[in-house]
């Protein structure tokens, strides 16, 4: 019971076909999902490409709605405007408008997150600061490389202080140093008391930094655990329970 | 309300430093300034006039409307399309303001543009000039005088069988579209008279007249002899006219109470004219500064409502559907009052004529409240924007319309976000 309290997304039975044009449906993406997820942990959702993760984390994020089953974020369905209050959210590419500045996209998702102005300039410095963009401030983000976008992406997600962030592939793209400061970040968010949901199919930067994973394969839970208590390493362990799939990108974590 | 404003700077910003605002103004003074080199009137003061108002503004205007649809069209569809939108619709913001926001965004720099053009044309006009209010002679409703020809009809045993068993909505507007073309017969030696409501009428002591249009569709060329009186005021008139016939009022005393407007046929043959059409009093209202002043804000609605209507496009559909149907739906709206006009016998027509017509006369309902007010054509003959008028155009074009689809607009953006 005591666990259920603690709860900050809940998937119960989540299904979500996609269909045509007529409404036949085409593809089944997640089928029969549930999952729960804990207040200060980070999650990691893991699965090959097209195992239904992106989908799934849209649900969560009430970007699309669910054709049967149940989602909550800290209770609420995610739509609404009190669950979206508590929300960070980081997608896979970083979507900026390429004419703001640095700043000014700070603001502005502060703006949206309800801040005044200048609570809202304080936030955008403290968090410039840490991301480590406070040169380029002024600096139109059209210009920046993926590694500055990123990283802005990242200050933009954190500027309402959330309680959750959702992390899309947060390293994806990223050279070595930075993705060992955004998992660092990571962590340390984690350590203040955030919960984290992220996808990865980076199984090393899952096994860094999440405390409970699970495994999806066509739309539906293959595993879920505690990374301690895999009894195996998170790479044998996915192999084990998604197969040698082709569609899996063995380079990515390999190399 | 902070997101709204959010919204609403970011969607200013984006027309900024895209630079379609600074394209707009300088496209719009360009052709302002220009056009009156480039093109000569009929030779009269008030002929020029009236051509450098309604293509000069007029050009702007329509500048405006597409350029604007096309933007907002864009507005939603296209951050959806780079995937910017769901940035956006994850945060505490409600759907509401962001279509809020954008549809003010798009309107303010319409306002803008338009105000820069009205400025350019304030600069080259008389604005102390005096303008009319051009009032039409107090008649029954054309519904209601539709109703007392259905019941004559029904009483009257030579009706064709047809009329009877018709649908009473349809034989009703037909005739309703009838009474509107009413024709009125004023025999040789007879007298007639129209009353005007006079309280909407602002300036006493000044110019009266009346004005006599035989436009229409059989170009009518008539003989009008005979003599206008008006309290005080009268004219005697002896004339041919094709089209337009002014006729000053003049002597001791000024307008009637009661604002009966008598007239005398004095010719030679019946005079024909349809009251609600051919004939109106023109009397003095105020100057032409603030008859601008007034067409600006109802064209400054106008816009807010076709941009209104392109931003729920641009959240229902994909950004070259939404083009495309708004572009339709303008043409439609626009083309729909003469269509249902010209082409009322649905009765002996086929299917494909029905269904269009039914289409056709939605679209020409939905829009009346709009296109009966012309704010261009007014301001170019120098003919009073109503403030009445004004405001219920104002108040649907910035207020209930836009809200309306702005409304539609968040109910269609986590939907078409399903897709």
């Amino acid at each position: 019971m005591a666990a259920e309290d603690d709860s900050v997304i809940r998937l119960k039975d989540v299904s979500r076909t996609f269909r045509d044009f007529w409404l036949r449906p085409t593809v089944k993406a997640v089928d029969g999902l549930s999952l729960t997820v804990r207040r200060g942990e980070v999650f990691g959702l893991l699965g090959p490409n097209g195992s239904g993760k992106s989908t799934t984390i849209k649900m969560i994020l009430g970007l699309l709605s669910p054709s049967g089953g149940e989602v909550t974020l800290f209770g609420l369905p995610p739509r609404t405007v009190a669950a979206r209050r508590r929300l960070g959210y980081l997608p896979e590419l970083s979507y900026l408008h390429p004419f703001l500045t640095a700043k000014e996209t700070l603001m502005y998702y502060a703006g949206l997150c309800g801040l005044r102005r200048a609570v809202a300039a304080e936030r955008a410095r403290e968090l410039l600061r840490m991301v480590g963009l406070t040169e380029v401030a002024g600096r139109p983000v059209g210009g920046f490389s993926k590694g500055m976008a990123r990283r802005i992406a990242l200050a933009s997600a954190l500027i309402g202080r959330p309680d959750l962030l959702v992390l899309d592939e947060p390293t994806s793209g990223l050279d070595p140093v930075s993705t060992k400061e955004v998992k660092t970040m990571i962590k340390a968010l984690s350590a203040g008391g955030m919960t984290i949901l992220m996808t990865s199919h980076l199984l090393a930067d899952a096994e860094d930094v999440c405390d409970r994973v699970m495994i999806v394969n066509h739309g539906r839970s293959v595993a879920e655990g505690r990374i301690g208590e895999l009894g195996t390493s998170l790479e044998d362990f996915f192999l084990a329970k998604v197969g040698d799939a082709d569609d899996f990108v063995l380079a990515d974590f390999l190399a | 309300m902070i997101s709204f404003w959010r919204i609403f700077s970011l969607e200013i910003l984006a027309l900024v430093r895209s630079r379609t605002l600074a394209m707009l103004t300088a496209a719009s003074v360009a052709w302002m300034l220009a056009f009156p080199h480039l093109v000569r009137g009929d030779g009269t003061a008030a002929g020029a006039r009236e051509l450098d108002i309604h293509f000069s503004l007029g050009g702007v205007f329509a500048l405006l409307v597409v350029a604007l649809l096309s933007s907002a069209t864009g507005a939603i569809a296209r951050e959806r399309a780079a995937k910017r939108l769901q940035l956006t619709l994850v945060r505490p913001v409600r759907y509401l303001s962001i279509a809020l926001g954008k549809i003010l965004a798009h309107v303010a720099v319409g306002a803008f543009v338009l105000a820069v053009s009205c400025g350019v044309l304030a600069a080259r006009s008389d604005l102390g000039r005096s303008c009319s209010h051009v009032l039409s002679p107090v008649l029954p409703s054309p519904a209601e005088e539709a109703r007392d020809m259905y019941d004559a009809y029904l009483k009257d045993p030579e009706t064709p069988e047809a009329v009877r068993k018709a649908p009473k909505a349809v034989v009703l507007r037909l005739l309703t579209q009838r009474a509107v073309d009413h024709y009125q017969t004023i025999s040789t030696n007879s007298s007639t008279a129209w009353r005007f409501d006079l309280s909407s009428a602002a300036g006493d002591g000044g110019p009266i007249a009346v004005r006599l249009r035989f436009t229409n569709q059989l170009e009518m060329r008539q003989d009008v002899v005979g003599d206008f009186r008006f309290g005080g005021l009268s004219a005697t008139v002896s004339n041919m006219t094709q089209a337009v016939l002014m006729v000053p009022l003049a002597g001791q005393g000024g307008a009637p109470a009661d604002g009966v407007l008598g007239f005398s046929n004095r010719g030679k043959t019946a005079l024909m004219l349809r009251p609600r059409r051919d004939i109106n009093l023109l009397t003095p209202a105020d100057a032409f500064g603030w008859n601008l002043l007034r067409a600006y804000v109802a064209l400054v609605a106008i816009l807010a409502i076709v941009v209104a209507l392109g931003i729920f496009l641009s959240a229902a559909l994909g950004r070259p559907v939404a083009l495309f149907v708004a572009i339709v739906l303008l043409v439609v709206g626009e083309m729909s009052p003469s269509v249902v006009e010209q082409y009322p016998d649905e009765l002996e027509t086929s299917i494909a004529d029905r269904i269009g017509l039914v289409i056709t006369r939605f679209a020409a309902t939905v829009t009346r409240p709009v296109s009966s007010l012309s704010p261009l054509a007014s301001l170019a003959k120098d003919e009073c924007v109503e403030p009445r008028e004004m405001a219920r155009v104002a108040l649907l074009g910035s207020v209930v319309l836009p809200f309306a689809f702005a409304i539609l607009a968040a109910f269609a953006l986590p939907r078409k976000q399903d897709d």
